[in-house]
């Protein structure tokens, strides 16, 4: 290959774009679920909340250990 | 609010080294024609450096030159912004400390360890004043909503003292790091390997105090398993009890090295703007900022989410051990 370094840039922003997809449907549909939960049981709404960041901070995780590589790729 | 403190002192930095910057800028020489660059996205990089880096030098934002050679460009600054540095002078200060991350580590302890004390000595006739009054909500908050959920009643005040640790110290670290001329130490992958191995420990120990070694290690797996199953479940299973202080570790380090990354990468946008036309520079200053500005808000926001959430994760965690499924 010619010069792997451009390819690495490109394959870095392809590839934090594509993980920033997932993280984002995921945690949107997340959120649309959780607010239609809160809207049908307001009482519930502390409840819901409280699993809802949970939930949200399990596929912010898996989004950020992509980003991470994302990032050693485009630094090292 | 604790957020309105910061806001000022933060944006009117960020204008002010916005605006030596673009002076700073202006009355630098045009970058001479590029050298070659095996890549194409590094080429345009690297054309922009002689002016980033007579830039950098003048206005100073960022902290002091560095030693070695190359530093200056997009790169070298948004680096030299989230690592470790081996000399770093505080506050302009003649001291050298062994690092700035290892620096406000400490001063970040010392503030959580003060602002404790000072909250225990403000109770007066079995109520709080002042700071301590803010401390007690917190407290109160992680001892009933994150310590006794999670873990369980009566266990959960044995670790509330460690969930709460971990909460003023990953907060006060994100906030302190908000601030000019200092540094989130939580933002180093050392820091919160550290924070994420003291969580595995408490983890561990909750199971271990309760059921013994043996018993903890039985545990692992539901009982009652046939054979054929425990052959997947246990390499399973024991990859998770390392797994989980991993995604802790990895969570906390990339949360507080983005937000800081954003800022600067935001901050540079008319530094890279500039060369390309003059226009597009002083256009960019006010979009730059106000970005930047957006940023350092959600910052303070992320500061409390996120020590909410290592809390919250570990205390799910030893919950999880000291109450196995069966």
């Amino acid at each position: 290959m010619e010069n792997p370094v451009g390819l690495a840039y490109l394959g870095a922003g392809l590839g934090s774009g594509l993980a920033i997809i997932g993280g984002g449907l995921g945690i949107g549909k997340l959120a649309a679920s959780a607010m239609e939960g809160i809207a049908r049981q307001p009482s519930a709404a502390g409840e819901v909340r409280g699993a809802m960041i949970v939930a949200a901070g399990l596929i912010e995780g898996a989004t950020l250990f992509a980003l991470v590589i994302m990032i050693l790729l485009v630094l090292k | 609010m604790v957020a309105a403190g910061f806001l000022p002192a933060g944006s009117s930095f960020m204008m002010f080294g916005a605006l030596v910057f673009a002076v700073a800028l202006a009355a630098s020489p045009q970058p001479e024609t590029p050298k070659e660059s095996p890549a194409a996205a590094a080429s345009a990089v690297e054309a922009h450096k002689p002016a980033v880096q007579e830039g950098h030098a003048a206005g100073g934002a960022e902290g002091h030159e560095g030693a070695e050679e190359g530093h200056g460009s997009p790169k070298e600054i948004l680096m030299h912004h989230v690592t470790d540095e081996a000399e770093f002078h505080p506050f302009g200060l003649p001291f050298v400390f062994p690092g700035k991350h290892l620096f406000f580590l400490l001063f970040v302890m010392a503030v959580v360890i003060v602002t404790a004390r000072i909250a225990i000595a403000s109770y007066k006739d079995g109520a709080p004043r002042g700071i301590g009054s803010v401390v007690e909500t917190f407290v109160v908050y992680v001892r009933d909503e994150i310590a006794e959920k999670s873990i369980g009643h009566g266990e959960g005040a044995k670790f509330t003292p460690l969930l709460l640790s971990f909460f003023f110290f990953i907060l006060f670290a994100a906030l302190i790091g908000l601030f000019p001329f200092s540094s989130t130490s939580t933002g180093n992958l050392s820091v919160t390997l550290a924070l994420a191995f003291i969580s595995f420990v408490a983890q561990q120990y909750a199971g271990i105090s309760k059921y013994g070694v043996v018993g903890h290690f039985k545990n692992l797996v539901p009982h009652g398993l046939p054979a054929p199953l425990l052959v997947v479940m246990i390499p399973i299973e024991v990859l998770g009890m390392f797994t989980k202080p991993f995604a802790l570790m990895i969570r906390l380090f990339a949360n507080m090295l983005a937000g800081h990354m954003m800022i600067t990468a935001l901050l540079m946008l008319v530094a890279l703007c500039y060369p390309i036309s003059a226009a597009l520079g002083i256009i960019m200053i006010p979009i730059s900022i106000g970005m930047a500005l957006f940023i350092m808000c959600l910052e303070v926001l992320v500061a409390f989410i996120q020590a909410y959430v290592f809390t919250l994760f570990s205390a799910l965690f030893i919950g999880m051990y000291a109450h196995p499924s069966h």
